[in-house]
């Protein structure tokens, strides 16, 4: 678990109250990981691209990210990351409302990692969050090359 | 063109409809005049034929009465001069055979008044001579042969005035004969010419026609050139209508999956923190115990009312909602997804659909104690089969769920070939539905009758949708505790043209 102590966790959700959430079931499953929320792909590309601290430069980092967004589309960002050689093996988790099949397999197809939809219904949101907090607690995320 | 010169030209082209159809049978009673006339002119020479060989026969008959009467005369001459018996025998048997020619004379021209008129005065003459001969023969008999006698015999005068009396009468029937040979060649030549008048005629009759005919045939290939234009408009019209719908209908079910999925975002907050509420709540129920327990008098009736009724009263309320709205959105959602899935038309067999289906429901229809018929003869049709089966799973399991209690249920599908599409049909015995709630019944989110089942009102509103994209239609035909006939009409062929990519 110490070793995942200083993975970042980039949380790009344009929905607070869906961030506010997430971030507490991640806390409820135990994960202490930092939390950065971004609420529009704008500012996320950024930041993992070009921010100091952001994966680029420093990683490593873990990627959940919403497909709907105010200024581009998720799978825009998705295949940035995916197409960028410093960020490609970062992990990116889809965790949206979308459970339309063409989309989750373009999201597979691009690179992501994994596809969660959010479920309605509460309880089950919180549980795959849960869950999504223990997975993320055995992960094994790699280091970034000519990190420095 | 305007509907005066519409009209006008109705009523010319009527006008002039009248004048054909006149030409024509003008021209038909025309053949028929001719040929009738030319009849008649036919029957009139077998006639005058026959008076011509009647003229001949009477003509015979007066020389042959002539030659007879020559004849007498000279086997009389020949006995006065050699009195020899087989002159007078001669003399006797021609005299006999000259009176029968003259008998049939008489016979042949009782109608000729002319000749009977001559024959009135050739009889006393011929009996004259008749009487002259046996006088002079027998007086030559007797010894007598003065040879001069004779020549002032009343015989001899009288066979020259006979002689001449026959002559009148050939030329009497000459004269006749003449008469009837000019009408009938007035006859003739009246004939020739009504031919000659009718061939003219009819020359005209079919220029006419021809002229007629000709204009009508470029008239109706005008016609039938701007009609194969109007058509060809027609199709293009239709194309862009279907386009358009095509457009419209594509752009309702991005709409439809674009509210519907926005909806889920702040549905998943309300939802959410309304756990979270309800989670809150919990440690202020803890709370409240221990106030309860420790200083009662802090405990007021608002805060034990809030804490204990209406907060977990509330939750409840928006819960329910919060779950009806997301079952609502899901629908909208998976309607909308069934209208952008793309459709691969392949021959379906119904009978096996159908079977199919009926074995998906079997336990429910044996918990019922209902009876799904398949009819065996379900015709096959050529369309998707993935919506066929949720179109026909849906209709029998509305059956299912709307049975009339108490009675057995009873459910049948049943379908035909009907002229370029399959009408199938799905029928049951079931507490039906009011003809008014018909059209309400395939409406989304809309049912009708007692609410007794769980349900949305999606099942049928999903069928039609699905009937509709495959180019069919649904229709239900139902009373109330009649039972209910759900009729599907299909293209036999669905052509994949009218399929959103």
């Amino acid at each position: 678990m110490s070793e995942q102590r200083h993975v970042t966790i980039v949380m790009i959700e344009d929905d607070d109250g869906h961030a506010r959430l997430i971030e507490r079931n991640i806390r409820r499953a135990g994960i202490s990981n930092e939390i950065r929320h971004f609420a529009d792909g704008a500012s996320a590309l950024h930041y993992l691209e070009n921010d100091n601290t952001g994966p680029a430069l420093n990683g490593p980092a873990l990627v959940l990210l919403d497909l709907n967004l105010p200024d581009m589309s998720g799978i825009d960002i998705l295949a940035r990351v995916k197409s960028n050689d410093r960020l490609k093996r970062t992990p990116v988790v889809v965790l949206t409302t979308t459970d339309d099949k063409v989309e989750i397999q373009r999201c597979y197809d691009l690179g992501c990692n994994v596809y969660i939809t959010k479920p309605v219904n509460y309880e089950s949101f919180a549980d795959a969050i849960r869950q999504l907090g223990l997975f993320l607690s055995v992960i094994q995320v790699p280091e970034v090359e000519g990190n420095g | 063109m305007t509907a005066d010169a519409t009209r006008l030209q109705i009523r010319s082209e009527r006008l002039f409809n009248g004048l054909v159809v006149g030409i024509v049978v003008a021209g038909f009673l025309t053949l028929v005049g001719v040929a009738g006339y030319g009849l008649y002119v036919m029957g009139q020479n077998v006639t005058f034929t026959r008076w011509v060989s009647h003229t001949y026969e009477v003509e015979g008959a007066i020389s042959d009465f002539l030659i007879l009467d020559e004849r007498t005369e000279t086997a009389r001459r020949g006995y006065l001069l050699s009195h020899d018996e087989v002159f007078a025998q001669s003399a006797a048997r021609t005299s006999q055979r000259a009176a029968r020619a003259l008998d049939r004379i008489g016979a042949l021209t009782p109608d000729n008044p002319a000749q009977q008129a001559f024959l009135a005065r050739m009889r006393p003459l011929f009996a004259q001579q008749q009487q002259a001969v046996i006088v002079s023969m027998a007086f030559a008999r007797a010894g007598h042969s003065d040879s001069s006698q004779f020549y002032h015999d009343s015989g001899v005068e009288a066979t020259r005035l006979i002689r001449r009396l026959a002559e009148q009468m050939t030329e009497e029937e000459t004269r006749l004969l003449r008469l009837r040979n000019a009408a009938q060649e007035a006859a003739l030549d009246q004939l020739l010419w009504i031919a000659v008048a009718g061939g003219v005629l009819l020359v005209f009759v079919a220029t006419g026609s021809t002229l007629v005919i000709l204009r009508y045939t470029r008239q109706l290939n005008r016609s039938q050139r701007e009609l194969a234009q109007l058509n060809a408009g027609l199709e293009d019209q239709v194309a862009t209508r279907t386009a358009d719908l095509q457009r419209a209908n594509e752009e309702i079910q991005r709409f439809a999956y674009i509210v519907s999925h926005d909806l889920r975002s702040p549905l998943v907050n309300v939802m959410g923190f309304t756990s979270e509420l309800e989670a809150a709540a919990k440690p202020l129920g803890v709370l409240l115990e221990r106030a309860e327990a420790e200083a009662p008098q802090i405990v007021s009736e608002d805060a034990r009312a809030a804490v204990r009724t209406d907060l977990p009263e509330s939750i409840g309320f928006i819960r329910t909602s919060t779950q009806k709205m997301d079952r609502l959105i899901n629908a909208i959602l998976q309607l909308s997804r069934q209208g952008r899935r793309v459709l691969t038309p392949e021959p379906v067999d119904m009978v096996r659909v159908a079977q199919g289906i009926a074995d998906n429901l079997k336990h429910r229809s044996q918990e019922l104690g209902a009876e799904i018929e398949i009819a065996p003869d379900l015709p096959v049709v050529i369309s998707d089969r993935l919506a066929l089966e949720q179109i026909f799973s849906n209709l029998v399991e509305n059956a299912l769920k709307y049975l009339k209690p108490g009675r057995p249920g009873r459910i049948a599908v049943t379908g035909q070939h009907q002229g370029g599409r399959m009408v199938y049909e799905v029928r049951d015995n079931g507490r039906g539905i009011d003809p008014k709630d018909h059209d309400r019944v395939f409406d989304l989110f809309r049912r009708a009758g007692l609410q007794d089942q769980p349900g949305e009102g999606i099942g049928l509103a999903h069928v039609r949708a699905l009937a509709y994209r495959l180019g069919g239609t649904v229709t239900c035909q139902s009373a109330l505790d009649q039972g209910a006939t759900f009729r599907v009409s299909l293209p036999a062929r669905l052509s994949i043209q009218g399929s959103a990519s």
